[in-house]
C-alpha cells in the first residue's frame, strides 16, 4: 500500500509542497494567508487537477480545526455507498478512504489520522442515516465523510425525502460536534441529463448550504476531468465506477477541500459567510 | 416464521378450544393445551384466524413495502408515526409464537425432542436465508443484464458478491455477509439457535429468563458490542445480542404472566396509560425532537437506534401492542376478509417472508426500470400482496395434500 500513488506524490513533489504549505502554517496562520493559499489549490497531482470551484463549496470544519491545534488523533468515519467501499478499485487499499488517510497523514504531519470505512454498496441515504446513528455512537469520529446521492437518484427517491433525511442526520452530527463533509454524486455522461439525478444533486447542495457544511462537488470535478482529460481512464470497466486513478483523484479532492477549509476558517472568518455558490 | 412446522398438532388444539366456545382464541389456546380434537382433511394445517397470525401478516406486508425504498406507499407504514417499526413487531411475535409452540409441543413430545425440534427450525431458517440470498443475487444480476444497468449490481450491498466472490461466498455461508434488507433472517437464525436454551431456562428456572435476557441486552448496549460483518467491514444491522430481548419479551408475555393477565382484564386502563407514550413516540417520529435529547447525552442507551434496539424502541413496541392488543376481535367482526387474509399470511410466515423479500427486490428493479411513478408503485404493491397471498394459499394447500 505504499502505493504507486505515494511514489507519484514524491515524484511530483506534491507531498513536500503540501507539507510545507499546509502543515507548517498551523503554528503560523498568518504566513499561510498569502501565497501558499493560492498555491494549495493547484497542489493536486497533474492528472487530478481541476479548478478550485469545481472541488468544493467552502464551509468551516470547527471540530477538526480545534483538534489539530492540540495535535491529537483524528478519527474520520467514511460512510456511504460503493464509492466509499471502493467498487472498481483493484485492491481495497485503493478505495478513496484509504488513499485519503495517506494524504492527510502526510499533509498534517505529526497527526495520527485514522479513517474507518463503512461503505455499503448501493445503499440509499436513508439506510445510511440509520446506520450512522450507531456507527457514530460506536466509533466517536471527529469528522464524518458522507458520500451519497447516486443511489437515491437511481432508486427514484423523492428529492424532498432525501433532503429531509440528510438534513436531519447532518443536524444530529453537528449537535454532537462532529464535522460533516458531504461528498456528492459521481459524474457519468449517461445520467447527466437524468431528472432525478439533477434533483438529488440540487437537494444535496441545498442541505450543504443550509447546514453550512462542506460539500465536495464530486460531480463537477469528475465532469471537468472527463471533459478536459478524455485520454485518461478514470472509470472502471463498467464505465460507472471509478478505477484506482479515479479514487486517487477523489481522495485528493476531498483532502484538498478539507485542508483548504481548515485554513479558511482560521484565517478569514469572513469566508464562512461567503455566498455558497453551488 | 416456521415455528409452525407441526401445524396439525397445534391446529388441533386450537380447534379443540374453539369448540369449547372460547371467545378469546389465543387465551383459550394456551389454556387448552393438552386437549385434542380429531383432524379433518379440509381444515388440517390451517388454524382459524387469530390475533398473533393476524399481526404477523400485518408485519409481513409492512416489511414488504418498507423494503422498497422510495415507494409511495411507504409513507403509510406506521414507522413514520412512531419510533419502532414492523421489525420489532415481527420479532416480538416470533417470540410469542415460540411460546405457543413450546407450550403446545411440550405436552406431546419429550423435552429433549422439543429442543431438537427447535434447533431444527434454526436450521430451516438458515437454509431459507441461503436460498433467498442466492435468488436475490441472481435477480440482481439478471436485472443488471436485462436493464443494461451495471450500477444495479451494487444495490443492496451486492457488489462484493460480484466483485469479491472469493470472500463473499464464505461470508454468505457464515452469515457474515448480508445483502441490504436481507439481514433479518440472519438475526432470526441466531435467535432460533438460542430457542433451545430459552426453552431450557424457561423449563428449569422461569423467573431467570427475563432478567438474564435484560442483563445481556444492557451489557450489549453499555459495552457497545456487536457482531462484525465480513468481507464488508461493518457490523450486523440487527444486533442479535440486543434484539434477543424483543424475542424473549414475546416469549415471556406470550405465556401466562401477571402483567399480561392484568392488561387483558383492564384493557382500557392499560391503553390510557400507554397513550402518552404513543403520542410522544408519534411526535418523536414526526419531529426528530427525540434524537436531539438522546444525542446530547452521548449515550447509546438514550438514542433511538435500530441496530441496538435501544430502550425507546422496546418501550414503544410494548406500548403499541398494549394499545392494539385485543383490536383483532373487533376487526374480525367488521372486516373479516382482511383478518382472514392477514392471518393466512401470518400462518405461513417463513414462506411469505422469503417470497416478500424477493418481491421487494424485484419491486426495486421495476421502479428503476419505470422511473418510479405513482402508478408503478400502486401496481408493485398490489401485485406484491396478491403474490404473497398466493404464496400463503399454496403453502397451505400443499400442506393439506401432504396430510394423510
Amino acid at each position: 500500500m505504499a502505493s504507486s500513488f505515494t511514489r507519484s506524490l514524491t515524484r511530483t513533489g506534491l507531498g513536500l509542497v503540501l507539507a510545507l504549505a499546509l502543515a507548517g502554517p498551523f503554528a503560523h496562520a498568518q504566513e499561510a494567508a498569502k501565497p501558499a493559499e493560492q498555491k494549495s489549490a493547484a497542489d493536486l497531482s497533474p492528472q487530478c487537477e481541476v479548478p478550485n470551484g469545481d472541488i468544493a463549496s467552502p464551509a468551516p470544519l470547527p471540530t477538526m480545526a480545534n483538534l489539530l491545534e492540540s495535535g491529537k488523533k483524528l478519527k474520520i468515519l467514511a460512510i456511504g455507498s460503493s464509492s466509499t467501499y471502493g467498487i472498481g478499485a483493484t485492491v481495497r487499499g485503493k478505495a478513496y478512504p484509504a488513499q485519503l488517510e495517506e494524504i492527510l497523514e502526510k499533509t498534517l504531519s505529526g497527526v495520527d489520522v485514522k479513517i474507518i470505512n463503512r461503505g455499503v454498496s448501493g445503499e440509499i441515504a436513508s439506510a445510511t442515516a440509520e446506520r450512522l446513528k450507531s456507527e457514530v455512537a460506536l466509533t466517536h469520529p471527529n469528522l464524518v465523510l458522507w458520500q451519497l446521492g447516486t443511489n437515491d437518484a437511481l432508486s427514484h427517491i423523492s428529492p424532498e425525502d432525501f433532503e429531509n433525511t440528510v438534513q436531519t442526520a447532518v443536524k444530529r452530527m453537528k449537535k454532537r460536534n462532529i464535522d460533516v463533509v458531504l461528498v456528492g454524486l459521481q459524474y457519468t455522461p449517461k445520467l447527466a441529463r437524468d431528472e432525478s439525478y439533477i434533483a438529488i444533486r440540487d437537494a444535496l447542495r441545498r442541505v450543504a448550504a443550509t447546514e453550512n457544511v462542506l460539500y465536495v462537488r464530486r460531480y463537477d470535478a469528475m465532469q471537468f476531468l472527463a471533459k478536459s482529460r478524455a485520454n485518461l481512464q478514470m472509470l472502471a470497466g463498467d464505465d460507472f465506477h471509478l478505477n484506482d486513478l479515479g479514487y486517487q483523484c477523489m481522495a485528493e479532492h476531498v483532502a484538498h477541500a478539507v485542508i483548504a477549509n481548515l485554513f479558511i476558517r482560521r484565517r478569514d472568518p469572513a469566508a464562512q459567510t461567503l455566498p455558497k455558490s453551488n | 416464521m416456521s415455528y409452525l412446522i407441526e401445524k396439525p398438532k397445534i391446529s388441533s388444539y386450537l380447534r379443540g378450544v374453539l369448540r369449547d366456545g372460547s371467545s378469546r382464541p389465543l387465551l383459550g389456546w394456551i389454556r387448552a393445551r393438552g386437549t385434542s380434537a380429531p383432524d379433518d382433511y379440509r381444515s388440517r394445517g390451517s388454524r382459524k384466524p387469530n390475533e398473533i397470525d393476524f399481526w404477523r401478516g400485518f408485519a409481513l406486508i409492512t416489511i414488504f413495502i418498507d423494503h422498497i425504498p422510495g415507494i409511495y406507499f411507504d409513507n403509510f407504514t406506521y414507522r413514520h408515526i412512531g419510533v419502532s417499526d414492523a421489525a420489532e413487531l415481527f420479532v416480538f411475535l416470533a417470540g410469542w409464537s415460540l411460546r405457543l409452540v413450546v407450550n403446545s409441543q411440550y405436552k406431546v413430545i419429550t423435552f429433549s425432542r422439543l429442543l431438537l425440534h427447535l434447533g431444527g427450525r434454526a436450521w430451516v431458517i438458515y437454509m431459507a436465508q441461503l436460498l433467498i440470498t442466492t435468488l436475490a443475487l441472481a435477480i440482481t444480476a439478471a436485472g443488471a443484464i436485462l436493464l443494461d444497468a451495471p450500477p444495479l449490481l451494487e444495490w443492496n450491498n451486492a457488489a462484493a458478491a460480484f466483485q469479491d466472490p472469493v470472500q463473499s461466498h464464505i461470508g454468505i455461508v457464515l452469515l457474515t455477509y448480508h445483502l441490504g434488507y436481507f439481514d433479518i433472517l440472519p438475526l432470526y437464525v441466531v435467535l432460533m439457535s438460542f430457542a433451545p436454551l430459552i426453552a431450557i431456562v424457561d423449563h428449569y428456572a422461569r423467573w431467570l429468563l427475563l432478567p438474564l435476557s435484560l442483563a445481556v441486552y444492557l451489557a450489549t448496549i453499555l459495552l457497545e458490542f456487536n457482531l462484525p460483518t465480513w468481507p464488508i467491514e461493518g457490523r450486523w444491522f440487527f444486533n442479535p445480542l440486543a434484539w434477543q430481548l424483543m424475542f424473549v419479551l414475546g416469549f415471556v408475555l406470550g405465556g401466562p404472566n401477571r402483567a399480561g393477565t392484568w392488561i387483558k382484564q383492564h384493557r382500557w386502563t392499560a391503553r390510557l396509560v400507554v397513550l402518552p407514550v404513543l403520542a410522544l413516540g408519534a411526535w418523536a417520529g414526526l419531529t426528530e425532537w427525540s434524537y436531539e435529547i438522546g444525542e446530547q447525552t452521548g449515550w447509546l442507551l438514550f438514542t433511538i437506534d435500530k441496530t441496538f434496539l435501544t430502550p425507546a424502541r422496546v418501550i414503544h413496541l410494548l406500548s403499541v401492542s398494549i394499545m392494539f392488543g385485543g383490536a383483532f376481535t373487533i376487526l374480525h367482526g367488521f372486516v373479516r376478509p382482511l383478518t382472514r387474509l392477514f392471518s393466512m399470511l401470518g400462518r405461513n410466515s417463513l414462506n411469505v417472508f422469503c417470497v416478500g423479500s424477493i418481491l421487494s427486490l424485484t419491486g426495486q428493479f421495476v421502479r428503476f426500470a419505470f422511473s418510479g411513478s405513482l402508478w408503478i408503485d400502486f401496481i408493485v404493491v398490489t401485485l406484491g400482496i396478491v403474490v404473497l397471498s398466493l404464496t400463503a394459499w399454496v403453502s397451505e394447500w400443499r400442506h393439506r395434500l401432504r396430510a394423510p
